[in-house]
């Protein structure tokens, strides 16, 4: 495996597998997002979804493939789907420390700013261990964003949400898009979520890529109005 | 790196300086330990409780010497190596029961009639507790050495009256022995005699009488000469070994020594693990592990700092330990620097094997009860190294010397050049505990 970074995509991954004792989770998927793009991540439950993720997070290496672009190693910002932050830290805490640890000049500074960001401020002296579900989420993303990456990768991040968390978050995140300039790279199981929130979709089964391309373009190859609808096509005939 | 190192550090800190009841546990617990191991080996001390029955009401006494000896004699001299309580046969049968006593003595009726007949031993017999076998053996063991001192004063004695008698038959004088007394001529006077009856029959013409008397003068001549070689052989049959054992220096008494360095051993060792083992799984716990090996840290660097902050607070902890040691018992605590030489690489070695099985544990709970299952037979097992077996299994893990190092530093006097040893088979065995530790955590991450 090779990581460049070059001019062009944000990110460019090619040929990209991971096998796990001998089984292959992930077969040659190729994919390519550009600066400020988003793209979501489908598939029915051991596609390789999480997989595909974690190798382009850099927390576990491919088998075989490459990646190069901006959008990689210490330009990605990663929120897995259980936060991962130190549960007996405060919120400002967690910030600053993750923010001391991504090189920031100030650390306190910079906390400060991911408070305001991730409009946490309220919570600054809350243990994470006492957040709610969705202020927790919002702490995942905000130290996420301590590096000041150019692409943000979720893993499912509004799994244990409820519709009302979910759709600030959708917000906040569109908003990060507009003014930062931030990709983002998610996978979900919501195939509206997907549609609504991703420019493109690409979705995987048995660690291979079944589509790749816009929502519009899925319905039309499947001749039907909805997008889950035909999502559910292709894993039928995927199947 | 080594800066996001020092941040994780203060950050793990932190949170252990947050956590008051860990803290308190901390600090308590190798205070509660010193504690128990003083009071172990105070009770060590003491004398144990032994029933006394005396079945001889003769009243009689044996004289011995200038001095008539009775059974309370012999109780008396007991008494200094175990504390006697006089019971009858009934009432020492129940306290021995009951756990009161942990022994029964009983003299037998007769017991001075036969030890002045001196035909048969008088018979002592003592019953230990059946429910506490070690304690029985241990009493059992002082009640043979103070028959056996018991014994060796009456024998030391004897020799003495004995020779007392020869010098009566060498100088001649009154006797007192055994229920027998009496005048006794003497050999001095005896040859004193013989040469004047030989010389009356010479000068009366009848030397060849007095000739025929030779024989009987050299025999009271040589038996005067053997005599005075019998005061030498006699002492020497008392005691024909002596054992002489140098008092320890001051301050470095072996068993008070043998006990801290087990207590410390015990709480460092346990802290050590058990800190290397939760602060590494808990980062797993708390997901941030998979964040930190994202290049923030290296493996390497983060088991490092693991180990680093068991090993501070070991430090501290043992420090506190000694300390304590220093100010509230007799021996004496010195030579600071090599402790906290020994203290930081058996901190470091200890937590690099607490990391190890944080690495290879999945959630915190598996990690630290593991490491209670492995971290105590391995402390017995570093403590107690008699077999070659135990000794050798001792020195791959670090419990073994860490135990010696401290040992050393409590009871030699002076610091002999093997503990520079000792401190580094703890840094090596710590940093190939944390070299395992990083392989297995970056193939677990890889996987």
């Amino acid at each position: 495996m090779s990581t460049t970074t070059t001019g062009g995509p944000l990110l460019r991954g090619a040929g990209l597998a991971k096998r796990y004792r001998g089984v292959a989770a992930l077969d040659g998927v190729d994919l390519e997002l550009e600066p400020g793009g988003s793209l979501a991540l489908l598939g029915p439950n051991g596609a390789g979804k999480t997989t595909l993720l974690r190798i382009l997070a850099g927390v576990t290496p491919p088998t075989a493939g490459t990646l190069e672009g901006a959008g990689t190693g210490r330009g990605v910002g990663w929120v897995p789907q259980r936060p991962a932050v130190y549960q007996r830290l405060t919120t400002r805490e967690n910030l600053r420390l993750f923010a001391a640890l991504e090189g920031a000049a100030d650390p306190d500074v910079a906390a400060d700013r991911l408070l305001e960001r991730a409009d946490l401020v309220e919570f600054a002296g809350r243990p994470a261990a006492e957040l709610s579900t969705g202020t927790l989420q919002r702490l995942n993303l905000g130290v996420a964003l301590a590096g000041a990456p150019a692409l943000l990768l979720l893993d499912e991040p509004t799994a244990t949400l409820s519709p009302d968390q979910r759709h600030r978050l959708w917000g906040w995140l569109a908003e990060l898009r507009r003014e930062d300039r931030l990709a983002l790279l998610f996978s979900t199981q919501s195939v509206h979520e997907a549609a609504a929130n991703a420019d493109r979709m690409l979705v995987l089964v048995r660690g291979r890529v079944a589509f790749a391309g816009t929502a519009d373009e899925l319905t039309a190859a499947y001749g039907v109005d909805d997008a889950e609808a035909a999502f559910l096509a292709l894993l039928e005939a995927g199947a | 790196m080594i800066r996001n190192a020092g941040r994780l550090l203060v950050k793990d800190l932190r949170l252990l300086v947050r956590g008051r009841a860990l803290l308190a546990l901390l600090v308590g617990y190798p205070l509660l330990v010193a504690v128990l191991v003083a009071v172990a080996l105070q009770s060590g001390e003491q004398r144990p409780s032994v029933a006394f029955v005396n079945l001889d009401t003769s009243g009689r006494t044996v004289q011995v010497g200038s001095r008539r000896l009775g059974v309370e004699d012999y109780a008396r001299r007991l008494g200094q190596e175990v504390h006697l309580d006089r019971l009858s046969p009934g009432e020492a049968s129940r306290a021995l029961d009951q756990g009161r006593v942990s022994a029964v003595l009983t003299i037998p009726s007769g017991f001075i009639s036969d030890l002045q007949a001196g035909v048969h031993p008088p018979v002592i017999t003592v019953e230990t507790s059946r429910r506490s076998p070690i304690q029985a053996d241990a009493i059992q063991r002082r009640l043979e050495s103070a028959i056996f001192r018991v014994n060796q004063q009456l024998a030391s004695t004897y020799v003495d009256q004995t020779l007392h008698l020869v010098q009566v038959l060498v100088d001649g004088g009154d006797v007192s022995a055994f229920t027998r007394s009496g005048h006794v001529l003497g050999l001095t006077e005896s040859r004193r005699l013989v040469r004047d009856v030989q010389a009356s029959l010479r000068r009366s013409g009848r030397a060849d009488v007095a000739a025929r008397l030779d024989p009987l003068l050299n025999f009271i001549v040589q038996a005067g000469v053997n005599l005075d070689l019998a005061n030498a052989a006699a002492q020497s049959l008392t005691n024909p070994i002596r054992l002489r054992i140098p008092p320890p220096p001051q301050g470095r008494e072996p068993l008070t020594g043998f006990g801290f360095a087990g207590a410390l051993l015990v709480s460092l060792g346990l802290i050590g693990t058990l800190l290397g083992a939760a602060a590494l799984s808990s980062e797993r716990e708390d997901g941030t592990l998979t964040r930190l090996r994202r290049g923030l840290i290296r493996t390497e660097g983060l088991v490092g700092e693991k180990v680093s902050f068991a090993a501070l607070v070991g430090l501290v902890v043992g420090l506190l330990l000694l300390a304590a040691v220093a100010i509230f018992t007799a021996l004496t605590v010195d030579r600071w620097g090599l402790w906290i030489a020994s203290l930081l690489a058996a901190g470091l070695a200890f937590g690099a094997f607490g990391v190890l099985i944080g690495a290879l544990a999945r959630e915190t709970r598996t990690a630290l009860l593991a490491t209670i299952m492995l971290a105590l037979p391995l402390i017995f097992l570093g403590l107690f190294t008699d077999s070659a077996i135990a000794s050798g299994i001792s020195q791959v893990f670090p419990f073994g010397p860490a135990f010696r190092s401290f040992q050393t530093l409590l009871v030699e006097p002076s610091v002999p050049g093997r503990l520079g040893l000792r401190i580094g088979q703890l840094l090596l065995l710590g940093l190939a505990f944390g070299g395992i530790a990083s392989f297995a955590l970056r193939r677990r991450a890889d996987a």
